[in-house]
């Protein structure tokens, strides 16, 4: 450790001792100033104990916000799991007094096969830190297969929208050699898959399954890795096959990998599973919370979605304005080498649908020149969404790209080597996210994927190529500029559609729209795929998609519509767009297919219901616009209402739609 | 501090209760609250504060407060 480091630690411990005999003394406001000294000398990040100090001052001072946000801290201080209990404990205690600003609030049913007391407790704690409220039903200890099998459980009754299944290897049914271990596999699966199957039959809940963890006693010792009869290799074998079961509608929290991670030995602690059945250790449980949250935080689509990039020192070292081309570490020697190996880590993110971006300070032309002329360079231009090179403050340049990409500050995540323009940003653009780069660059990598809010809940092959729609997008934007009016843009983009009714292959695409769509989303439902897959059964229902394509690319599936025929009319439950094609007169076009079926359906009006959320607003004057009629305000809800015979249909000529040859069929 | 005040610094993170005051004869009938959950969070926590681990055993039974200092003594925890 550094000179540096060591100086800051004495220097805040004894501001720490100070305040800690000011707040025995009952003198909370000098305590609290003192610890807000330490704080200060401490790191960038504040250690668990002096955040705890923190939240416990500002709660007496009356200061609850304040309280609330220390006692959240915690979590970014460290997996410690008594400060997280504390701070969980805090936290509770807090929102008493104290409503903080969530995101979702969910309800989740712990259900498991040890004991969850203490996992409960830190869970809540990791969900609030992501914005994420939660409602807790824990079932009573070891009652997994009692409370899924009887459907008159408390927990069908709580009616969760997550099920955490927490079992262990020990429920595993599975011999310690098997001479037929294929059988005996199948058998252990469908257990397990005929919990999820009862789950899915009796409630909407969503199963977060843990799969199972290896021990580290081994009796077959390194013979157990090749012999698949093993109960070693068994193991294996289910959790190979429970993942390739859960699809895209049970989700896994790989417990496995976790446990390599934080380290079996430590994992499993025999001392408190024989106390107090303790399957996995009370040290990893706040690792288990952070991992589980980012999971239950990908499923309900509030995961991070593009990664904003400082250049020297970040992507190579060394300034380029400074240090020229051959100046510049890439490629050669350590350094050189790790940060080939961090922009290559880049890119596979980028590869599941993460949009990387560039902000720097710099000359444009020099911070183009290593993306167009170094070898070792791995990142080129066209994997960056976007390319913001000046001189402007970062927070700036973040609300930027923010407006230009059209995503929310609260789904980007902000890398940068230096401390000062990470302070910058995490002051002025709090909801961005803020990673620490250690001053190390062959830890690069190993920070970056530390960081879990890209977790996604599902991978389709849109995902694949975000970065290249985003940067048509960008593109538009510079042909917008060049065209006289509107409707010369728009029939200069020459778009094409396609709509279709929904089916299995792309439901994973429109679930996953349903869940994370938040800006044009008039009713913000968030059907999952089991309630999906009934509307598709259902003749009363009515529901599309559309592709868009235009000159410069194709966006994919964009946008989708989900209404009911009842009595004379179409109720629309669900619409939305993705926020890639707002300002495309898609929007029409959704209407003129939905005219169109409703014509069909023999249908005289089209009813439409707007809710507003915090988030929807862009949505707000859509029927309006399209010539509907307000025909009621219940509060904040508006329901609007459009005549078919005294309006006729809604056209767009901007689009060239296509009904698909399954639509045209369904429709004969 | 001595083992005896961070001892008690650990029970009062434990049980929530800044004026609690620990004897070598307290038992956990005389601390409410003091459950099988809050043993295995206190017990956690010692073994953190002390850097020390406790046998099984140790971790299930001891008969009042004096005799856990005893432990902690004995595994080198110097007052």
């Amino acid at each position: 450790m550094s000179t540096v480091a060591v100086d800051s630690r004495t220097l805040h411990s004894s501001a720490v001792a100070r305040g800690d005999k000011l707040y025995q003394l009952g003198q909370i406001e000098p305590a609290l100033e003192a610890y807000l000294a330490a704080a200060a000398a401490a790191s960038e990040l504040v250690p668990a104990s002096i955040c705890l100090k923190l939240a416990r001052s500002y709660e007496r001072l009356g200061s609850y916000a304040e309280a609330y946000h220390w006692a959240l801290a915690v979590v970014d201080a460290g997996d410690d799991f008594s400060a997280w209990q504390t701070g969980s404990g805090l936290a509770q205690r807090l929102i008493m007094n104290h409503q903080p600003v969530v995101h979702r609030s969910v309800k989740v049913a712990l259900v498991g096969s040890y004991t969850t007391t203490q996992f409960t407790q830190v869970l809540q704690l990791a969900t609030a830190r992501l914005g994420i409220a939660l409602e807790i039903y824990e079932s009573p200890y070891g009652q997994y297969r009692q409370e899924i099998l009887d459907h008159n459980s408390r927990m069908y009754t709580f009616a969760p929208d997550f099920l955490i299944l927490a079992v262990h290897e020990g429920e595993l049914v599975l011999p310690t050699y098997s001479a037929s271990p294929q059988e005996d596999v199948d058998t252990e699966l469908q257990r397990w898959t005929m919990l999820w199957e009862q789950i899915a039959a009796h409630s909407k809940t969503r199963v977060v399954q843990y799969n199972f963890v290896t021990p580290c006693e081994s009796p077959m010792g390194h013979l157990g890795a090749r012999l698949p009869g093993s109960r070693y290799m068994m193991t294996q074998t289910l959790n190979s096959r429970l993942g390739e079961h859960a699809g895209n509608t049970v989700s896994i929290v790989d417990c496995e990998r976790l446990s390599a991670l934080y380290g079996k030995q430590r994992w499993f602690d025999p001392r408190y599973w024989h106390l107090a059945k303790q399957a996995v250790a009370l040290g990893a449980l706040p690792l288990l919370a952070r991992h589980t949250a980012a999971v239950i935080s990908a499923d309900l689509g509030l995961s991070r979605k593009c990664l904003v990039l400082d250049l020297d020192n970040t992507l190579w070292g060394g300034v380029i304005g400074e240090d020229g081309l051959a100046g510049i570490k890439l490629g050669q020697g350590i350094e050189g080498e790790a940060f080939i190996a961090f922009q290559e880590y880049l890119l596979k993110l980028k590869q599941k649908g993460i949009i990387l971006t560039v902000c720097s300070k710099n000359n444009e032309s020099d911070a183009r020149e290593p993306f167009e002329k170094h070898p070792d360079m791995r990142i080129r231009l066209d994997d960056l969404a976007l390319f913001v090179v000046n001189w402007e403050s970062k927070p700036d340049n973040l609300r930027l790209i923010s407006k230009a990409l059209n995503i929310g500050l609260d789904s980007m995540v902000f890398l940068d080597d230096s401390p000062v323009e990470r302070a910058a940003v995490r002051q002025f653009v709090p909801e961005v996210d803020v990673i620490q780069l250690p001053p190390d660059p062959t830890q690069y990598t190993r920070t970056l994927s530390q960081y879990l809010l890209f977790e996604t809940s599902w991978f389709t092959p849109e995902d694949a190529l975000r970065t290249q729609q985003y940067r048509e997008r960008a593109q538009v934007m510079e042909l917008e500029t060049g065209t006289t009016s509107i409707e010369d843009f728009y029939r200069n983009l020459q778009m094409q559609a396609v709509v279709e009714p929904f089916n299995e292959f792309h439901l994973p695409r429109i679930a996953q729209l349903i869940g994370k769509t938040n800006q044009f989303n008039l009713t913000t439902r968030r059907h999952g795929v089991p309630v999906l897959q009934g509307f598709m059964q259902d003749s009363n229902c009515v529901h599309f998609f559309l592709r868009l394509c235009d000159r410069f690319s194709d966006h994919g599936l964009v946008s989708l519509m989900i209404a009911f025929h009842r009595g004379d009319g179409l109720e629309i439950d669900t619409w939305l767009m993705s926020c890639r094609v707002i300002s495309r007169t898609v929007e029409a076009t959704m209407l003129e297919y939905l005219c169109g079926r409703a014509r069909q359906l023999d249908c005289k009006f089209i009813r439409g219901t707007y809710i507003p959320t915090t988030k929807n607003l862009m949505a707000k004057d859509v029927f309006r616009t399209f010539g509907f009629d307000l025909v009621q305000q219940n509060g904040e809800v508006s329901v609007w209402q459009y005549d078919l015979h005294q309006k006729g249909g809604i056209m767009n000529q901007f689009i060239k739609a296509v009904i698909s040859n399954k639509a045209c069929h369904e429709r004969t | 501090m001595s083992v005896h005040e961070q001892l008690e610094e650990v029970f009062r993170e434990v049980f929530n209760d800044c004026n609690l005051l620990l004897s070598d004869e307290m038992t956990a009938e005389d601390i409410s609250g003091w459950d099988s959950v809050a043993h295995i969070n206190l017990m956690f926590r010692i073994e953190q504060t002390f850097r020390v681990e406790f046998s099984g055993n140790e971790l299930a039974e001891f008969k009042n407060i004096g005799e856990l200092k005893k432990y902690l003594i004995r595994k080198g925890v110097h007052e």
